[in-house]
């Protein structure tokens, strides 16, 4: 590696670079809206499964347990694919002509639902939020039962309504145990993020390995040999990056959700 | 079921642009060079991407190209994610019972062998080594077919990933189109040889379209037909390919 400094700057800003740049929004917008679906859910699964309803409770559980032993990846490829044919399967019960196209998907050209980039980053969300919702909704359904008993009995003792004890003292107080379940989650997600290149995305990860393989093309640009290591090393970086600010991030709430709790602050 | 319907539509509506029968998507993958790959600039080029051009400006098609991985490309094409395959694809039996194809755009080649300069492989008499194809090409079913008993078969994603394997001796040898191992080996800077011996497999290169299509195909094919009498398909065959002889197509 004896070539200029130069030659590193136009190497790294040449347009397949910007692509490969720019394409690290994908990662940053999956987790983040993963991270709130799954919030979403985890909070939707933790009532579903404190209700004092039977079958609320069954379906929160069946949620939390069934969805937590699936792997990720598995998720990933399934629920994007079967959304999409339960859309098609909806939109031919109209727009196709009756017993037409058997064996073909979708049954008619119309029925066809195309999915962009776009599209699939949002269901790509989704499958992130259903998988770490369950996680998550262990975590937050373990964290409601971790608050004192006697703080709520002291609440009911000051005449609050059921509404005001969930709201001013059980949940406010239920974060500082939830929280170090749910950085775990967010971490995870994280992490789950590089599995988007499954869904025909251009992601970090199937970038770094299309321009670090090998390229003997004079037309494709630099001529240079195994170069993927240096790519993934990059990566690296960047997931420990993301790691470190979300651990800075999540010490800053901990002590917003703790403050007034001197309880918690010593933990 | 009204109100599903309704939504499915809204989502449908707002999702993707609407249908417009002078637009279409073309599925390449963008990592085979010197047939479609994507340059310096970060734009899709190669021969694929140069013949599609040319074939919508003489239709009037609108043309947009949408990056896909190879493994794949034909079910996402019947899947209904692009309307037509350009990506290098050899035109078989087997692929034509599944989509079909235009004409060929690039008649056929061999497909040769690509080993390391220092490897003492003889592509003529192969036993005993590893061998490297990427993944639901003709080389792969020809390999599996001829190679399997008594070699060691390994399939890759990416023709480049088959080649940083090779590079460190994780095979022996990659079996691909000449024109692709001579483009690779031309500028290894002597890490790469290739061999005389050669296999005839597959039947020109074409696009694939879904088998319902068959007006979109006749439109292609009359549009090909006249860049291939004018001398335009040579010629683009010739910049991307500086080692085949042609013309091909013009008597």
């Amino acid at each position: 590696m004896t070539e200029t400094f130069e030659f590193w700057v136009s190497y790294l800003t040449n347009g397949r670079h910007l692509n490969w740049y720019a394409s690290f929004q994908y990662t940053v917008i999956a987790a983040l809206l993963g991270g709130a679906f799954a919030l979403l859910f985890g909070i939707g699964g933790a009532a579903l499964r404190n209700s004092s309803l039977p079958p609320l409770k069954l379906l929160g559980t069946i949620y939390i347990n069934m969805v937590r032993g699936v792997p990720d990846v598995l998720f990933f490829i399934f629920f994007p694919l079967a959304f999409e044919q339960l859309v098609e399967l909806v939109i031919a019960q109209s727009a196709c002509p009756a017993g037409g196209g058997a064996g073909v998907w979708p049954p008619c050209p119309e029925a066809n639902w195309f999915l962009g980039t776009g599209e699939y980053l949002l269901l790509a969300s989704v499958s992130l939020g259903i998988v770490y919702g369950a996680f998550t909704a262990n975590v937050i359904s373990g964290a409601l039962n971790s608050v004192p008993r006697g703080q709520l009995e002291a609440a009911r003792a000051f005449g609050m309504t059921n509404w005001q004890v969930l709201s001013r003292v059980h949940i406010r107080q239920m974060w500082v145990y939830a929280l170090p379940g749910l950085s775990n989650c967010w971490l995870l997600l994280i992490k789950a993020t590089s599995l988007l290149s499954l869904l025909q995305i251009t992601d970090i990860v199937r970038g770094a390995n299309l321009l670090g393989a090998p390229n003997f093309s004079r037309t494709a640009g630099v001529i240079h040999g195994d170069w993927r290591w240096g790519y993934y090393l990059a990566l690296l970086l960047f997931y420990i990056l993301v790691t470190y600010l979300s651990e800075k991030a999540f010490a800053a709430i901990t002590r917003w959700a703790s403050r007034g709790m001197p309880m918690a602050e010593r933990v | 079921m009204k109100k599903l319907i309704a939504v499915a539509a809204i989502a449908v509506a707002l999702f993707s642009t609407a249908a417009n029968a002078q637009a279409i998507r073309i599925g390449t993958e963008g990592a085979y060079e010197p047939w479609n790959y994507v340059n310096a600039d970060g734009n899709l080029a190669g021969l694929d991407i140069d013949v599609m051009n040319e074939l919508c400006k003489r239709t009037g098609l609108e043309c947009t190209f949408v990056q896909t991985a190879w493994d794949t490309i034909i079910p996402n094409l019947n899947a209904g994610n692009y309307d037509v395959i350009a990506a290098g694809m050899s035109i078989t039996d087997e692929r034509k019972e599944a989509i079909n194809f235009t004409a060929d755009y690039s008649p056929p080649e061999a497909s040769g062998f690509m080993m390391l300069e220092s490897a003492t492989v003889d592509p003529a008499n192969l036993t005993g080594v590893k061998i490297g194809t990427q993944t639901g090409t003709i080389q792969d079913a020809y390999a599996t077919e001829n190679f399997a008993t008594g070699n060691t078969l390994l399939t890759f994603d990416t023709a480049s990933n088959a080649l940083a394997d090779l590079m460190a001796g994780n095979i022996d040898v990659i079996l691909a189109d000449s024109s692709y191992i001579d483009e690779a080996v031309a500028n290894s800077g002597g890490a790469l040889k290739t061999s005389d011996v050669t296999v005839a497999i597959g039947g020109g290169v074409g696009a694939g379209l879904r088998k319902a299509d068959t007006e979109l195909l006749a439109k292609l094919d009359e549009a090909l037909a006249a860049a291939k009498a004018d001398g335009t398909i040579d010629a683009l065959i010739a910049k991307h390919f500086p080692t085949r002889k042609g013309p091909f197509y013009v008597n």
